[in-house]
């Protein structure tokens, strides 16, 4: 191969466009040096780092947004800077910024190393943020993975039985997941790199490339099955209806601040990945694709709002209603294909879902003793009266969850409804409805266990571990949260036109 | 020539394979999965996929199935449990074998792939043009790899150790 071909290869290796991800992957490794260099301090230093550095780095995207390079393909051609993907960059940020600050409350009931924790916590954040730019089977992969095995890490980071039991769990059903993704890949690969078929192409790993031969071929068997296995892998990581099996056994073992990633960071990574995919590649499969969605979106919405209704424990609970939520996501995307503004609706259903599980999500990280796993809804009893501050976010968090306006979760659902509406979804739509009746219940379960148990109970014997009282960092994150849910649930003004912009 | 080699590498693998299967000793049964995969390899480079040939010996015959073997005689399984050909087993062997069958017979049937038009080295057949790509093109999912191998690597010293150290910070 010619030498100035290379040069003109390795040219557009743009390493300015990832500037935030390199200094996120170069604070993970600082994190290191830091533990080395303090031995006593660590502890301290570590998540103050953590947090100063994150905050520095979502500055600093916020602050050069728009991004230089928006709408360019770099990396020839592994990724693709998009609206979404710096939508995405945000999201995830503020995600790990969340998950630390429930880190610090969460693991200072526990012995363990903290700096590892953080690093993964950073490392993973990172291929998240590469994830959603991604324009190229091969870097999709690659990130993915480099998610799914920080998680697998975090998930059993506690090393308690369930804990653990929970981690092995994740890994087999993680890499069951992940092998039938990659099946899908290599049948697409090989399909689309076919010479006997039309439009046959070298790069068929490349989105752009993989849709032109998609479309000239709408009918190719193999393809179709690629696509199914791939949607499959991609259902897993969200937690759909038939794949779901895992969810709230590994919501319980994880520790809390981890179980907040899953929910959160891990589902939106998920849904980036749907939307790239069903959204555009697999654009000219829409007889396959549609269907198949609306299959996930139905069962999805109706297991897991039905299985919720029956668990005692909150971090069960909350990974059920996860799933519900999931299917009002995918609601969402099915009706991408008819509904354009659908791809907005699901941006800001994130965000109000970001905003109100991370609430709860702190909440249940100072209300939970050191045994992680136990977490049940009679630890609430008589939060009201215990901890006014404390039981306040939850209810506002909680509310936002479950759709009652005037919070965000409503402005969230409406949306998607629109979407759904205009998509002529009409039996999903219902489906959803019913959905949102019964999910109401159950989080209305919670909040009566926090505000109302007290009264005819008698309180000599308080059952519930001791709950830890909140610092001034999340106190004030756990503050800001709680007023954006409510603000943004009235007034979505530049955020709702920034998220819905195409 | 290229045809006596093709046979006594294919039929060294078919015997191989059918010796993980019938093979009731573990360890034997492991060291039957090397050899058929030394034995694929070989038809790879006849194939000129030198490259394949190479990481197949490198990754699945030097580094999984000596793994395997490891496993085998750290567990010392051998001839514990005896796998019989019972109930749902004999419907799945025998399921497996009709799609064997039919796929061989589609293949047989359906004739080879008429002339397909001449395909371009791929990036993966050559050790050189591999390696170019590898450090061009694909150089950013190389240096993701990294961090995954060093999450890994805590991952695994964190799972693993021995905590005493009650956290001096606190």
């Amino acid at each position: 191969m010619d030498i100035s071909v290379l040069q003109t290869l390795a040219s557009r290796n743009l390493w300015g466009a990832i500037t935030p991800e390199i200094l996120l992957g170069g604070l993970a490794l600082v994190l290191l040096v830091i533990e080395l260099l303090f031995p006593k301090e660590h502890g301290r230093i570590v998540p103050v780092a953590t947090l100063v550095g994150l905050v520095t780095i979502l500055g600093g995207v916020l602050f050069n947004a728009p991004s230089a390079y928006l709408n360019q393909e770099t990396f020839n051609g592994l990724l693709l800077h998009t609206h979404g993907g710096q939508i995405m960059r945000i999201f995830f940020l503020l995600a790990a910024i969340m998950v630390c600050v429930i880190a610090r409350v969460s693991l200072a009931k526990q012995s363990l190393p903290r700096v590892e924790f953080y690093h993964i916590v950073l490392v993973v954040t990172a291929a998240m943020m590469l994830l959603a730019q991604s324009n190229h089977l091969v870097l999709f992969f690659v990130a993915l993975e480099t998610v799914t095995i920080g998680l697998y890490i975090l998930v059993s980071y506690y090393r308690t039985s369930l804990t653990l039991e929970a981690g092995l769990k994740y890994l087999v059903m993680g890499a069951l997941s992940s092998s039938l993704m990659l099946f899908g890949i290599v049948l697409l690969y090989g399909v689309a790199g076919n010479p006997a078929l039309p439009a046959h192409t070298a790069q068929s790993m490349h989105y752009g490339q993989l849709a032109a031969f998609l479309a000239a071929n709408p009918h190719n068997f193999l393809a179709s099955i690629g696509i199914v296995l791939v949607l499959a892998g991609v259902a897993f990581k969200i937690g759909a209806f038939p794949f779901q099996i895992w969810v709230p056994d590994v919501y319980q073992g994880a520790p809390t601040p981890v179980t907040a990633f899953l929910a959160v960071s891990s589902k939106a990574v998920g849904f980036t990945a749907l939307l790239a995919l069903a959204g555009t590649v697999f654009a000219s499969y829409a007889w396959l694709v549609a269907p198949v969605l609306t299959f996930f979106a139905a069962t999805t919405l109706l297991f897991g709002n039905f299985a919720a209704l029956t668990q005692h424990n909150v971090k069960r609970l909350i990974g059920l209603s996860g799933v519900s939520h999931a299917g009002f996501l995918l609601l969402g995307v099915a009706a991408v294909s008819r509904a354009p503004m659908a791809v907005g609706a699901i941006y800001f259903y994130l965000f109000a879902y970001l905003l109100a599980s991370f609430a709860v999500f702190g909440v249940m990280a100072h209300v939970a003793g050191a045994n992680d796993a136990d977490q049940e809804l009679d630890h609430y009893a008589g939060l009201a009266k215990d901890r006014p501050f404390l039981a306040l976010v939850l209810a506002l968090g909680l509310g936002s969850l479950a759709g009652i306006p005037p919070l965000v979760g409503f402005m969230g659902k409406l949306f998607i409804f629109i979407a759904a509406f205009q998509a002529g979804l009409y039996g999903l739509l219902a489906i959803a409805v019913i959905g949102v009746v019964v999910s109401i219940y159950y989080y209305f379960g919670w909040i009566k266990a926090a505000f109302f148990e007290t009264w005819g109970k008698s309180v000599d014997a308080p059952t519930h571990p001791e709950r830890t009282p909140v610092d001034f960092v999340t106190g004030f994150a756990l503050s800001a949260l709680a007023l954006a849910v409510v603000v943004l649930g009235f007034y979505q003004g530049p955020l709702g036109a920034w998220l819905s912009a195409r | 020539m290229a045809q006596f080699l093709f046979l006594l590498f294919a039929i060294f693998t078919v015997l191989c394979a059918v010796g993980v299967v019938v093979n009731k000793n573990a360890v034997n049964a492991s060291i039957c999965l090397i050899l058929c995969l030394v034995g694929v390899a070989g038809l790879f480079v006849q194939l000129d996929a030198y490259l394949l040939a190479f990481v197949l010996l490198l990754v699945y015959a030097g580094a999984v199935a000596a793994l395997f073997l490891f496993i085998v005689m750290l567990l010392d399984v051998q001839g514990k449990e005896t796998f019989g050909l019972r109930g749902f087993r004999t419907i799945a062997g025998f399921v497996a074998f009709a799609l064997l069958l039919a796929g061989i017979g589609s293949v047989a049937l359906k004739g080879q792939i008429v002339s397909s038009p001449p395909v371009s080295v791929a990036a993966g057949a050559q050790l050189k043009l591999y390696a170019y790509q590898l450090f061009t093109t694909y150089l950013l999912p190389v240096q993701i790899i990294g961090f995954l191998l060093l999450i890994s690597m805590l991952g695994v010293i964190v799972l693993s150790k021995k905590h005493e150290i009650a956290e001096d910070a606190k």
